[in-house]
């Protein structure tokens, strides 16, 4: 299988529409942008003709919230030709997807909903894991989620599900570091323990964000800074793994380019103090 | 029936309604009230879901009856017309049709038309760039040849019919418009919906104008479209329209 060029190691940042103008005039020093796939399904436009003068400047990561690889009953053959068409126009540095599921018969509930970590789960996503990776012909990466239930009929943890689903696909793995914390704490689970799981060579990229909380749930936003025991673990993994492309994600409540920028350089000071400590 | 699929099929009917989470209660660890507390997150994902692209395609309804109430919008039409694919520039394409039978809107009639108009300019945005053309190649084409001739109508362009004022309310709600607001809500309107570049345009169009286009649009040769007009139309000036037309790159080529 082959595979562009991954973006070097370092940190990025989500592009979103309302930093484009301001990203294109300064051209900060990013490693990487990353956009949401889905918002680029289109044939042309202004949106189309932002992407290709962000790829023109940066390695472009394109991130899918609505391929739905977990749905029991299909994989949405029409939502596959529209990423393929994507990542042959942009021929982006990564490609990922989430270890979700989003709808069922004929409805979509544009949501990333955790499955069971089930030995049927696990053969149906290795089954369309492979389709996805032979039909773009490069490796995708899968990210682990945030959820607020969890199924008491999982036969293992999620990161020890990604592990294997990466043994049996050759698939990269996105590890979302906000979403591990979010979990360990609406779960009660240590997340660095969850990282023994994992092998370094899996994993292809970071993701960091900030969560909410409502009553006794941590709801994960995309709206806030990175937490402090977020940045521990993210030191954590950095000495686990070694630095990989790690990305700030916010959706919500955008703040100015410079609160994500500041972050990134945050992510990128982390990552070369622990390198240099190593 | 597989596993997964039973619990997916379960997670969907909870999320769906509410009264049916007790059925999906059976596969999650955690206490009933639990639950239900986040269940309910996913359930207000999902309303969040159909609002925010709803209101991506429908900046001026959402506007004109005010984030909150637009937001009960969202939640009504999804209840009725579900999402049904995983890229949600799809959703909404029958908002029109919702806010046509949706008994708390009949008091703005004109409502359904100004959907209509704004999903053209949402399927605009994402058109096809145009290629460059020069009408001047027409003037090649041999004058017998002329009436046969099909205009390929540049991506994104389309008309949109209505006995309301609705492009004088589209554009008051565009961002920095500055003008006086007063509407004259007598006045019908039919939308030309095209692509400036990268920039979605909406203007008032003369019957006859939109007439002609919407003919053309639909495949009629250039005599059929203009005869059709022209039986309607005595006064209809087709020179005139094709002038304004090439000169806003309305059209991007010929079919010989």
């Amino acid at each position: 299988m082959t595979a562009a060029p991954p973006p070097p190691v370092g940190a990025g940042i989500g592009l979103r529409q309302p930093h484009y103008r301001e990203v294109f005039e300064r051209r900060p020093a990013l490693a990487f942008v990353e956009v949401h796939s889905e918002n680029f399904f289109l044939a042309g436009g202004a949106s189309m003709h932002a992407l290709e003068r962000a790829r023109a400047a940066y390695p472009v990561s394109l991130h899918g919230v609505g391929l739905s690889l977990g749905s029991a009953d299909r994989l949405a053959g029409e939502h596959l030709a529209s990423l393929k068409r994507l990542v042959d126009r942009v021929e982006p540095a990564l490609v990922s997807e989430h270890l979700c599921w989003g709808g069922v018969g004929s409805v979509h509930f544009n949501d990333l909903l955790p499955l069971p970590y089930t030995r049927e789960a696990l053969a149906l996503l290795a089954d369309r894991v492979d389709h996805v990776q032979s039909v773009l012909r490069r490796q995708v990466l899968l990210e682990n989620l945030s959820a607020y239930v969890e199924c008491r009929h999982s036969e293992m943890t999620e990161t020890a599900f990604l592990a294997e689903l990466a043994r049996r696909t050759g698939c990269g793995l996105l590890l979302d570091l906000n979403n591990l914390y979010v979990n360990a704490r609406n779960f009660g689970f240590d997340a660095a323990e969850r990282l023994d799981a994992l092998d370094a060579a899996s994993i292809g990229q970071i993701h960091l964000a900030g969560h909410d909380v409502v009553d006794d749930c941590l709801v994960d936003t995309h709206g806030a800074i990175v937490c402090d025991p977020v940045w521990s673990l993210y030191a954590d993994a950095v000495r686990r793994f070694g630095p990989k492309p790690t990305l700030i994600e916010w959706d919500t409540d955008l703040p100015a380019l410079d609160v994500l920028l500041q972050q990134a350089a945050q992510a990128s000071d982390i990552a070369d103090r622990e390198v240099a400590h190593a | 029936m597989p596993e997964l699929l039973a619990f997916q099929s379960d997670f969907a009917a909870a999320l769906r309604d509410r009264r049916r989470t007790p059925a999906v209660a059976r596969w999650l660890a955690g206490e009933a009230d639990v639950v239900d507390r986040r269940m309910a997150i996913y359930r207000a994902n999902m309303v969040a879901a159909a609002d925010k692209a709803l209101s991506a395609a429908y900046p001026v309804i959402r506007q004109v009856v005010g984030g909150e109430f637009f937001h009960g919008l969202a939640r009504e039409h999804q209840r009725g017309t579900p999402s049904t694919s995983g890229d949600l520039t799809h959703f909404g394409a029958t908002f029109d049709a919702f806010l046509a039978s949706f008994e708390h809107v009949q008091d703005m009639p004109w409502l359904p038309d100004l959907a209509r108009l704004e999903w053209a300019a949402h399927l605009a945005y994402g058109a096809a760039d145009a290629p460059d053309w020069d009408a001047a190649v027409l003037a090649a084409i041999p004058p017998e040849r002329l009436d046969a001739i099909r205009f390929r109508w540049s991506p994104g362009l389309a008309v949109v019919r209505s006995a309301y004022p609705v492009v004088r309310v589209w554009t008051i709600h565009q961002p920095g418009f500055d003008g006086a607001f007063e509407v004259d809500w007598q006045r019908a309107e039919t939308a030309l919906v095209a692509r400036d570049g990268f920039v979605v345009t909406v203007s008032d169009c003369p019957p006859a104008d939109a007439s002609f286009i919407e003919a053309s649009l639909r495949g009629a040769t250039l005599a059929d479209a203009a005869s059709a007009t022209l039986d309607r139309h005595p006064d209809f000036d087709l020179g005139a329209l094709l002038g304004r037309a090439f000169a806003a790159r309305l059209a991007c080529g010929v079919i010989d």
